[in-house]
């Protein structure tokens, strides 16, 4: 396998909705940044990756289509990834096989959401019909009918995970785990909560919205777009050469999904108080990039919910599961701690436009270690019922 | 396999014309206009839209027991003898695909984990709420239990569902719908403890041979003079309340669409309100003919929720109408959650347009 490099970086604002922009256009926006980072010509680019979770969202179906000729990339290949919420990590993955296996030198990977389209004319809201169409995600036969959904799915993963670990997840470190997420955002210009304050304790009253998770705990719905440029060792020689800025490399990926049914025996199926997935993909990235959990600076992970959150750190080996109450009792990721999470504000308040959104935790994790001269960043995916998907890439800076 | 294939209408006993999806979901054809800090923008009133007859396929078998016989069946691997419920396949991929075996099981399980209760639905599951899941090992004929968990829905016979009811490894018994269609909401799980011997030997257990107690129905002995003073003052605040929402569009919106006479039984005593056109009336007696009951011991917690709502306050310290149903402290005597939530966006409607002027930031 070759080694493969990011070069160039683009992003839109995140939004709720964006009532003034198609999908179209948010594509184009974060692939024109993309390109003007990177200082390249989109016609250099050899092929492209578009991840894109939801056909619903999007209204169409092969959404990546309109795509052609609008970033660039006719006649050129252009394949679409849609992997549940890990959607942004595993079109990256696709994207990272292209260069490392030698096919090509330059590759476009980008991800796109609209969300808020979707609307509930009966509750005259988008949030019901939002929800919906994440729950069309679920089998129509066994689980679907009895309203399985988002929340619900990671919810029992979080109860369950309670069960083992009775006194974990503690209302107060998760509540403040809010409130650094908050705090972290503001420095993200792109986050889609900048300006706001919430406080642990405003997380601690706020309603639930399936019980044992609470509103403030959850990622919100976004619409917009990143866009990331992977090159050769060559080719990134070549574009370091014209743009004077060292790129940084991907040294380690890792992927894993589980089963769909629940069950005791985790070689066979789902087990509810775990996410043996993040744990599996993690343990391969890092192998893969030859460094111990501990050797990273920086991780961007997917929070799809504050307590899931806490539990992906503990799969990742940053602390021993049961006991992830010490990341923010023993400070381990709190201000002044050994360990930066989520410096964008994560997907609960920088936005998780889902085909996207581990895209952006990439340009995150990117920006924080050249700007503080970190040398080995995590940028984590995860997605599907019951958080079944995990992917996790290892980044490097080469000094 | 029969070279013809006949449609005919399933036998069951429950005649419904109910539509798939509720009416009120379909929009009206129209372009509308948005008025952004940047122009205009059109937005186009649409559905995606694919009607279906889903094929139950090779699930068939295990719906069609559910149905007629008020049974479930598993599928277990000749070879390693695991057993999968449901029979989510035909052969066992961990031993090369060998095909597994059809299995009946009994109706008594326990719980995988504590389920959980979801108080926000999806679209199609609105009116459902608060409605709790929850995944089930079921017993084997040997006593032996599954080696994968149904997901089913969960009930008390103890009013609404709201945690500490289950907990993980707590014995249910699967009770069967009266009338069922072939699904899986044809059958649900109650807790053991929660059911008469004679229940428990029953097999299947059906919807109507249980009795399901009514909590809002419970006595709360004669009330104090506090408990009445208190009652009386959250009376008046309701009223303050009810004076607020039409000088909030947001506010009438909330409530817009929405009939309800409710009856409130507290501790010191009783009232009503009614949701009607956008506004809200509260009468002094509670309803003889009310649409939802809902009772709550301690009034003062109403109280406390209604000065959040009502006067400016810095940090919301109540929690919300939504929470105490979950939490079982306001009881319904009925799983209809919609009047609630409604009431609950009241308040920070009221903010949002400043006829409560807050002193903090409002959060997301």
């Amino acid at each position: 396998m070759r080694d493969v490099a990011i070069v160039g970086a683009g992003m839109t604002p995140c939004r709720s909705r964006w009532v003034e922009k198609t999908f179209w256009e948010l594509a184009q926006m974060a692939v024109s940044e993309a390109v003007h980072d990177a200082g390249i010509h989109i016609q250099e680019v050899e092929a492209g990756v578009a991840g894109i979770y939801n056909d619903i969202f999007e209204f169409q179906a092969i959404p990546e289509s309109g795509f052609q000729g609008i970033i660039g990339l006719q006649n050129k290949p252009l394949m679409r990834v849609t992997n549940g919420g890990a959607t942004g990590a595993y079109a990256m993955l696709a994207a990272y096989n292209l260069v490392a296996s030698g096919l090509h030198d330059l590759v476009l990977v980008l991800g796109v959401e609209k969300a808020l389209d979707c609307y509930d004319y009966e509750a005259e809201s988008n949030t019901p019909a939002v929800v919906q169409t994440i729950g069309y995600s679920w089998d129509p036969w066994f689980e679907r009918p009895l309203g399985a959904h988002a929340s619900e799915s990671y919810a029992e993963v979080i109860q369950a995970y309670m069960d083992e670990h009775p006194g974990d997840l503690a209302p107060m470190a998760r509540a403040r785990i809010v409130e650094l997420l908050c705090q972290q955002a503001q420095n993200n210009p792109y986050a889609q909560r900048l300006g706001e304050k919430v406080t642990a304790d405003q997380v601690l009253h706020s309603r639930y919205v399936v019980y044992p998770v609470r509103v403030l705990e959850t990622c919100v719905y976004t619409e917009g777009a990143c866009a990331l440029i992977f090159a050769s060792t060559e080719m990134a020689k070549k574009i370091q050469e014209r743009n004077g800025r060292d790129p940084i490399w991907l040294t380690g990926v890792g992927a894993a999904n589980e089963p769909y049914f629940v069950g005791n025996d985790i070689t066979r199926y789902k087990v509810l108080h775990r996410i043996y997935s993040d744990h599996v993909a993690t343990k391969k990235a890092l192998k893969m990039a030859g460094i111990g959990i501990e050797d990273v600076g920086v991780i961007e992970l997917h929070d799809a919910f504050i307590p899931q959150f806490m539990i992906t750190l503990a799969e990742m080996g940053v602390v021993p599961v049961g006991k992830a109450n010490d990341l923010v009792e023993e400070g381990i990721i709190m201000p002044g701690g050994k360990l930066l999470v989520n410096p964008s504000g994560g997907l609960v308040f920088g936005g998780h436009f889902v085909g996207g959104s581990n895209m952006m935790s990439t340009w995150s994790a990117m920006r924080e270690m050249r700007a503080r001269g970190i040398e080995h960043g995590l940028v984590h995916g995860t997605g599907a019922s019951l958080s079944m998907y995990g992917v996790a890439i290892v980044l490097e800076r080469r000094a | 396999m029969a070279k013809t294939r006949k449609e005919v209408a399933s036998p069951t006993r429950k005649i419904t014309t109910k539509p798939v999806i509720s009416p009120a979901m379909l929009p009206m054809e129209a372009i509308t206009e948005v008025h952004a800090a940047d122009g205009v923008y059109l937005q186009r009133n649409d559905v995606m839209f694919t009607a279906m007859k889903h094929t139950q396929g090779e699930f068939s078998d295990f719906f069609r027991a559910l149905r007629d016989e008020g049974k479930v069946f598993g599928h277990r691997c000749p070879e390693c003898r695991h057993l999968i419920i449901p029979p989510f396949m035909r052969r066992c991929p961990s031993c090369n695909f060998v095909e597994m075996k059809k299995e009946y099981v009994k109706d008594t399980g326990i719980m995988a984990a504590t389920p959980v209760i979801t108080v926000f639905a999806p679209s199609r599951y609105k009116g459902q709420e608060p409605f709790g899941t929850g995944r089930v090992f079921l017993e084997a004929a040997d006593g032996r239990l599954s080696d994968t968990a149904m997901l089913v829905r969960v009930r008390t016979t103890r009013g609404t569902i709201r945690p500490g009811i289950y907990k993980k490894g707590t014995s249910v018994k699967l009770a069967f719908c009266d009338h069922r269609q072939g699904e899986m909401l044809d059958v649900f799980a109650v807790p053991q403890s929660e059911l008469t011997l004679k229940q428990l030997r029953k097999s299947p257990l059906l919807e109507s041979e249980i009795k399901w107690g009514r909590l809002s129905e419970v006595e709360f002995g004669k009330p104090s003079v506090q408990l009445r003073k208190t009652l009386q003052e959250v009376i008046a605040d309701f009223r303050k309340l009810a004076e607020m929402v039409p000088r909030s569009p947001r506010a009438t919106a909330n409530l817009a669409n929405w009939h309800r006479t409710v009856a409130v039984r507290t501790g010191g005593g009783t009232f009503s309100f009614v949701v009607n056109e956008g506004k809200l009336h509260i009468q002094k007696d509670g309803a003889k003919s009310a649409d939802l009951v809902v009772a709550i011991q301690d009034p003062s917690i109403l109280l406390t929720w209604l000065r959040d709502s009502t006067q400016p306050v810095g940090d919301v310290k109540s929690p919300a109408l939504t929470d105490m149903v979950i939490e079982g402290t306001l009881v319904l005597n009925k799983p209809e959650l919609e009047t609630i939530t409604r009431l609950d966006r009241v308040p920070r409607s009221l903010r949002r347009d400043h006829v409560v002027i807050s002193q903090s930031t409002e959060a997301n």
